[in-house]
Parts: C-alpha cells; sequence; structure tokens
C-alpha cells in the first residue's frame, strides 16, 4: 500500500480525526492510516461511540476498525462483546459511559474492535499517558462529528479534517466550510514570549491580557460572564476557555474595537463561517496557546443520504480552498 | 443505638465525619454506617480503643510502612457487586481483572501490614488459592487474560487463528473472503471456550464470596483505625476512659467545628470542663455564653467515645450508654408543622418511651423555652426531678430559675460577671466585642443558684438602639 496518510502526519504523538459533519469519512481515514503505520504500536480511542458496523444515529454502514495484534485501545466494558481479538485487560479507568467504564485493552490477535472511549476531553490527557506507559508508540482518536469534540492538543499534535458529502449545500458551500475549519485551525500561537507564557499557564474561564502579556483586569457579571461593554477600547487579548460561539464573536463584534480571541487550541473555535468573518471584518482576530496542526484534509465523495458528489470535482474544490494536502483515502488506496 | 442524620448534624459529628480521610471504598462504607459498642461491649472498645493508639503511635513514629499501605488502599476498587450475582451468570474480562486486581493488592496489603506491630484483632489474609487460579503464571501482573492455561483446546484455537490472520495478512482482496469466514468462525470457537473458562472462573471465586467480604471487611477495618489515628492526631484528640459508673468527666473538652469557625474569624475555643452524675445536670447562664456549645461538646465526644473514635478533650471518661440523644429546637419538625416546643415535647416523649429501663444519656438545650416562662419553668423543674430518679445521665440548659435546685449538679457560663466597660471599644464589630468579653468557662455553682440577668449587657454589646435600651433598664 502507497502511504498516503502517514507521510503528512509525521512523527505527531497524536493524530486526532474530526469530522466535518456525520458520516465524513473518519473511521475510513482512521483504518487508512491504521494500515500505513503497521509497524508501529498504536493505541486508539475514540470521542463518542464510534467503530460500530451499523452508525447508531443514521443507520448507514459504517466501516469497523481492524486492529492488528497488540494494539492497545479504550473503550467501554459493554463495547468487549462487539470486539473479536483476544484481548487482553491492562487496566480500568475511572471514566464512566453509558456503556460502562472505559477498559484498556490490548488485542493479543488481529481483528475488529469497536471504540467507546471518553466523552470530555479532560479524560484524553490521562488515557494517552497510560497508553504510552503501557508502549503506545502513536494514538489514534477517533473524534466525533461535527467538530463537537475537542481533539486535545498535546504538544506536536495533529489533526486530520475529515470532510465528507453529507453535509447540504453542495461543493462549493463544503468546500467554503472546510476552508473556514482550516483558518481557525490557522489561529498562531502569540508571538511575544510573555503573552505565550501567560496564556500557556491560563486555566481559568476568562482573562483579558495587554498585547505584551500583563494581565489587565476583568469586570464580570453576576452569571459570570464578563461585562462586554466594559471591555477596554485599546486592542488587547481576550482569553476564553471554554467553547467560542458564532454569538459570542458577533457580540464581540459589533463593539467595534480591535480585540485578539485567545484559546487553548482550535477545537475550542465552534463559530460558524458566517460569525467568524464578521468577526474578523471588526477587525477582531483568533489566538491559541497551542497550536494543533491540520495535517491532511480527505475527502468523501460518499453521501450517507444518497446524494453523492462528483468525486474529483470534490477533491479540485478543496484543494482549491485550503492549502493543506487533499486527499482522498478510498480512490487512491 | 443507631446514629440517625439529625443526631449526627446536630452534635456536629457529620463534620467530624466529613474530616475522615479513609483510602478505600471499603473504609469509606465504615465511616457510613460506623459501629456502636453498648454495655457489655466495654472490652471490645477498648481493644478498638487500643488499636487506634497503636497505629498514632506508629503514625507519631513516622512509620514508613503506613504510608505504603495507605497507598494500597487507595488502589482498592469496590468489587462487591461482581460478586452479588447467581453463579451461573460469568464474569466478563473486565469483571475478572477487578477480582485479580483485589486479590494482588490483598496479597501485597498483607505483606506490608505483617511487617508493622500486630494490631490485636485484626488480620489482614491474603487468598493466595484464588489468586493462583486468576493468575496460573504467578507472575502477579496486573493485566488479565483469558489465558491458554485455563483451558486447553483454547491453545489449538488461538493458534489456527492466528495462522489465518497472518495468511490475512498477506492476502490482497482476492481469497480474503474465505479467510475471513475461516477466521469467523474460528472466533466463534473461542468465544464458546473463552466463555467455557469464564464460567469455571466464576465459579470459582463465588465459592470464596464469604472470605472476599470478610476480606474487604477486614480492609475496611484497617482503613478505618488509620483515619481514625490520623484524625485524633490531627486534632489533638485523647484516648477516653471507659468506666463502669454512670459518671462523665470531660476536661478541656473542645467542640472541634466551633472551633474551627472561631478560628477563622480569627478568636479561638474556650475548652470547658464539665463532670456529670446520675440524675440531671443543669447548665445556666448568659445568652451567647456557650451552654449550647458545651452541651455539644460532649454529647459529640460521648458519641465519639461510643463509635470506637478518640474524645475532642484533654481527657475524658464515659461509661457507655445504650443510647445518646440530644433534644434541640428541630427545623425539620418546625417545618413540618410542629411549634418549637411541640417537636421538642414529642421528642422527649419517644426518648423516654424507648429508653425507660435502659442505661441512657439525654441532652437538652433549654427545654420548655418555646412556652409560656411560668409553665415552662415548672416543667422543665419537673422534668430534671424526673430524669432524677431514672437511670440515666442528663445534662440541661435552662434559662429559668428554680429548676437547677432539683439538680444534681448546676454549671453557670461565667459570662459577663467581671465585665469591664472601658473595655468597650467602639471601633469593633459587636458579634467580636462580644465574643472578646465573654467568659466561656463553666463554673460550678450552688443548686438553686438564680440564672445571671445578664440579657441587658448583652444587647448592650450588641449595639441594640439606645433609646430602646433605655427603656428596657428601667423596666428591667
Amino acid at each position: 500500500m502507497t502511504p498516503m496518510l502517514a507521510p503528512l502526519v509525521g512523527d505527531a504523538p497524536t493524530v486526532t480525526f474530526i469530522g466535518l459533519c456525520k458520516n465524513a469519512g473518519k473511521t475510513t481515514a482512521m483504518c487508512r492510516l491504521i494500515e500505513e503505520l503497521s509497524g508501529e504500536t498504536l493505541a486508539m480511542t475514540s470521542v463518542g461511540r464510534d467503530g460500530e458496523r451499523t452508525d447508531v444515529v443514521t443507520g448507514t454502514e459504517k466501516p469497523e476498525i481492524w486492529a492488528r495484534s497488540g494494539t492497545l485501545f479504550a473503550t467501554a466494558r459493554g463495547m468487549l462483546p462487539l470486539c473479536d481479538t483476544t484481548l487482553r485487560v491492562e487496566g480500568v479507568t475511572d471514566v464512566m459511559t453509558p456503556l460502562g467504564a472505559v477498559g484498556i485493552f490490548r488485542a493479543l490477535s488481529d481483528g475488529y474492535i469497536q471504540l467507546a472511549g471518553p466523552s470530555a476531553v479532560n479524560q484524553l490527557g490521562p488515557l494517552s499517558q497510560t497508553f504510552r506507559a503501557l508502549g503506545a508508540q502513536r494514538v489514534l482518536i477517533d473524534g466525533a462529528a461535527g467538530r463537537k469534540s475537542l481533539a486535545g492538543a498535546e504538544a506536536g499534535a495533529t489533526a486530520v479534517l475529515c470532510v465528507g458529502a453529507s453535509v447540504d449545500g453542495g461543493i462549493p458551500f463544503i468546500a467554503a466550510e472546510t476552508a473556514h475549519i482550516c483558518q481557525l485551525f490557522a489561529a498562531p500561537e502569540a508571538e511575544d514570549p510573555v503573552l505565550h507564557a501567560a496564556l500557556d499557564g491560563e486555566v481559568g474561564r476568562y482573562a483579558l491580557f495587554s498585547p505584551t502579556g500583563e494581565r489587565l483586569p476583568l469586570e464580570l457579571e453576576p452569571s459570570g460572564q464578563p461585562a462586554w461593554h466594559a471591555l477596554p477600547r485599546e486592542h488587547c487579548v481576550l482569553w476564553i476557555g471554554g467553547g467560542i460561539t458564532g454569538p459570542l464573536l458577533r457580540t464581540l463584534a459589533r463593539r467595534g474595537a480591535p480585540l485578539t480571541v485567545a484559546a487553548p487550541d482550535a477545537t475550542h473555535f465552534l463559530c460558524d463561517r458566517g460569525s467568524a468573518e464578521t468577526f474578523y471584518r471588526c477587525g477582531g482576530s483568533l489566538m491559541v496557546a497551542r497550536r494543533l496542526r491540520i495535517a491532511a484534509v480527505t475527502a468523501n465523495p460518499w453521501s450517507a443520504y444518497g446524494k453523492h458528489l462528483d468525486g474529483p470535482a470534490l477533491l479540485a474544490a478543496l484543494r482549491e480552498a485550503v492549502d493543506v494536502p487533499v486527499v482522498d483515502v478510498r480512490q487512491e488506496a | 443505638m443507631k446514629l440517625n442524620a439529625q443526631l449526627k448534624e446536630d452534635t456536629g459529628y457529620s463534620w467530624v465525619m466529613a474530616r475522615m480521610e479513609p483510602a478505600s471504598p471499603f473504609g469509606h462504607a465504615l465511616v457510613r454506617t460506623p459501629r456502636w459498642y453498648g454495655p457489655g461491649e466495654e472490652a471490645q472498645l477498648e481493644e478498638e480503643l487500643s488499636r487506634v493508639e497503636a497505629l498514632r503511635t506508629l503514625l507519631d513514629s513516622g512509620e514508613v510502612a503506613l504510608d505504603s499501605i495507605t497507598h494500597i488502599l487507595s488502589e482498592f476498587h469496590d468489587i462487591r457487586n461482581s460478586l452479588k450475582r447467581p453463579t451461573n451468570a460469568p464474569m466478563d474480562e473486565v469483571e475478572l481483572f477487578e477480582v485479580k486486581h483485589f486479590l494482588i493488592h490483598l496479597e501485597r496489603l498483607a505483606q506490608v501490614y505483617a511487617s508493622i506491630p500486630a494490631l490485636e484483632g485484626l488480620e489482614i489474609r491474603p487468598m493466595t488459592e484464588s489468586l493462583d487460579l486468576l493468575d496460573p503464571s504467578g507472575r502477579r501482573l496486573p493485566a488479565f487474560s483469558v489465558e491458554n492455561a485455563f483451558e486447553p483446546a483454547l491453545e489449538r484455537v488461538r493458534e489456527e487463528k492466528a495462522l489465518v490472520e497472518g495468511l490475512l495478512r498477506q492476502t490482497e482482496k482476492k481469497g480474503r473472503d474465505d479467510l475471513m469466514a475461516r477466521r469467523s468462525e474460528l472466533v466463534r470457537k473461542e468465544d464458546r471456550l473463552e466463555l467455557e473458562a469464564r464460567k469455571r472462573l466464576t465459579m470459582a471465586i463465588l465459592r470464596e464470596r464469604d472470605t472476599f467480604l470478610a476480606s474487604m471487611e477486614a480492609i475496611g477495618r484497617l482503613d478505618l483505625l488509620l483515619a481514625k489515628a490520623r484524625l485524633a492526631r490531627r486534632f489533638y484528640c485523647c484516648r477516653p476512659e471507659i468506666v463502669d459508673k454512670p459518671k462523665v468527666v470531660a476536661v478541656d473538652m473542645v467542640h472541634p467545628e466551633v472551633a474551627d469557625h472561631l478560628q477563622e474569624r480569627g478568636g479561638s475555643f474556650t475548652s470547658v470542663s464539665i463532670t456529670l452524675e446520675r440524675g440531671a445536670t443543669v447548665i445556666t447562664g448568659a445568652n451567647m455564653g456557650g451552654k449550647s456549645v458545651s452541651m455539644k461538646s460532649l454529647t459529640l465526644n460521648l458519641l465519639l467515645t461510643q463509635t470506637g473514635f478518640f474524645a475532642f478533650a484533654g481527657s475524658f471518661s464515659a461509661p457507655l450508654f445504650d443510647s445518646v440523644s440530644l433534644i434541640c429546637t428541630d427545623r425539620q419538625s418546625v417545618e413540618q408543622g410542629l411549634s418549637s416546643f411541640g417537636a421538642e415535647v414529642a421528642a422527649l416523649g419517644e426518648v423516654l418511651r424507648e429508653e425507660k429501663g435502659k442505661f441512657f444519656y439525654i441532652a437538652l438545650d433549654e427545654f420548655a423555652r418555646g412556652t409560656n416562662p411560668r409553665e415552662g419553668a415548672a416543667l422543665a423543674r419537673a422534668l430534671v426531678e424526673y430524669l432524677g430518679r431514672l437511670n440515666c445521665v442528663a445534662l440541661m440548659t435552662t434559662h429559668y430559675d428554680g429548676v437547677s435546685d432539683a439538680a444534681r449538679r448546676h454549671y453557670r457560663v461565667a459570662g459577663l460577671g467581671a465585665l469591664d466597660t472601658a473595655a468597650i471599644r467602639k471601633d469593633e464589630a459587636p458579634l467580636d466585642r462580644l465574643s472578646r468579653l465573654m467568659d466561656y468557662h463553666l463554673i460550678e455553682a450552688e443548686p438553686g443558684e438564680p440564672c445571671p440577668r445578664d440579657a441587658l449587657r448583652v444587647c448592650r454589646l450588641l449595639d441594640l438602639d439606645p433609646e430602646l435600651m433605655e427603656i428596657f433598664s428601667k423596666n428591667s
């Protein structure tokens, strides 16, 4: 098999597969990378239930994950009857899911596995550490659709953005959405070293800094939200530890004063394209404490709802719209 | 006696329990349901207290094995639910992993426990046979899998499956389907054999269910003892002395919860000493003079003593009672529509019905204060006289005159007796001022000595409106 994704992700210790929509081909892309990395000890988990033969939400056929002997994986206990490798229980985490506690297993033979890992991003860090302690060389995370899951940016972490035809609106719309996501992920880390260090160490929900990293007072409403109208008029950097939504960016855009919104990493940008554009137009910019690189965009012209797209046209449109490499994991397989 | 939530809350027992830090789920369960040592169980209680004392001494000497024990305790998971099953329901791999995990840690705990001086009456034994069953190689690694050793036929099936999977790795599209079909067949065989093995292991584990439960109990007890010893160290508690006469002697007793609040506000707790004998002891004194706190401290220490804890006092001696109760304004009953008087009387009635004929302790906070003063005083006095005839030790606080003369003993709060008005600082918050000037010590008084008249001074210290104070002082 010609390596296609492996050269793009390089040495990244963690690769997260993010979907632009449901049925974006995340699992297909992940399976492809698993095959390409067959010489490595891989560890894998998912955020939200994944890997099942039929998609629980849409009822469409989904690819299963075929793991090689030696692979480590984290999944809920209730998924065990659906895994057909010989397996060894390496540990049990205290992460609970509707399908039982998440256990850590090692495949002792090749075979199909089913992933249903933790749903909260802060549970991924400790899990990755456990994987590494058990000998994993690389961690693959099957993220949930619609970027609802946060990829969790470890140093050097990489994402693969999976784009499918299951988005309404045709090729131009899909290309524009993809470009929007890539732009969000291109948000830079702070250039000023003091500001960089301040953002790196920030754990609060909100904080305010000057562009040179000096902490500024931030007035909060009784609800705990910052008093937006009381933000300074001169350029400052607003740290938001949670999700950054479209309505929030529009609120900030309406102030008409320059502002940089900083997030832990790009997966926190949950804003739609229109809001982001309005925000940029009004002098706003985005920044991250830790950059999460999109290594590749994968395209899946096949729709779960029957409206398949023209594969070459989709690839061409995506290549036109974004700077990162675009691949079709099925066609070139 | 079972400690109810209200009593735990009112006395501050819950506050103390919240400061307990057991490390294992089994220790946590025991903290929630403390064992009560009643009359006749003095020897067992003394043994328990000796164990706490021994551990405290070891903690004082910096015994490192105790750190290892605490660490191992924190590694236990609660597997009681896995043991509650019919014998024909096999455990899955994760449950078997958890059982093995439990057994490995039990073995480690037993090893470390053997290295400290033995605690009388508490044994931690490894379950070597059960562990060997789940760990046939004896390597004591934490991971678990259904090994070939559990079911001889597994080895052949797995070898064949590995062969097919090896071929699959080398086969591109053509011929894969046949290999996949062959593999599916082998997977089904493997599953069946694994199921048989899991069934056999589960049955073997469940045959030892009682030993498992006894081990968990022992682990929980060790954990609880360590938590008790650490608590006693942290708060400088004393080992209570258990006596066989109806006499409670508390010296330099504190209420840890109140002391903690005071410390947060920059104050300090005045320790109190009191002796109680059969019959009723009455405490009188100024409002805000700490009568109720003294009473709660004593009741708390009795509860702690009878559940095998050290006491929050310089020294503490008491007999074992059949029951310990505290009757104070019960907000819950009042919310349910009873008047505060009605609630008190109902609670008293219940204690008397239940405990008459037994040896009991009862504390009453300003009993009958909610009714008219004449009848209230008469009722309080009648109760003191009546309790004097029963086999009990009672403690009552009151503002009524004519109650203490019927009591066995009478204490009064030192209060504001020696108050120097020059000491009043205007810039001080009224409550801080009051607590600075109030002497919370208990002083033994003559029976019948009238209650101190401190209300006027308390109002003045609390900055009540001067016009009202003027009318008040004219009338009093």
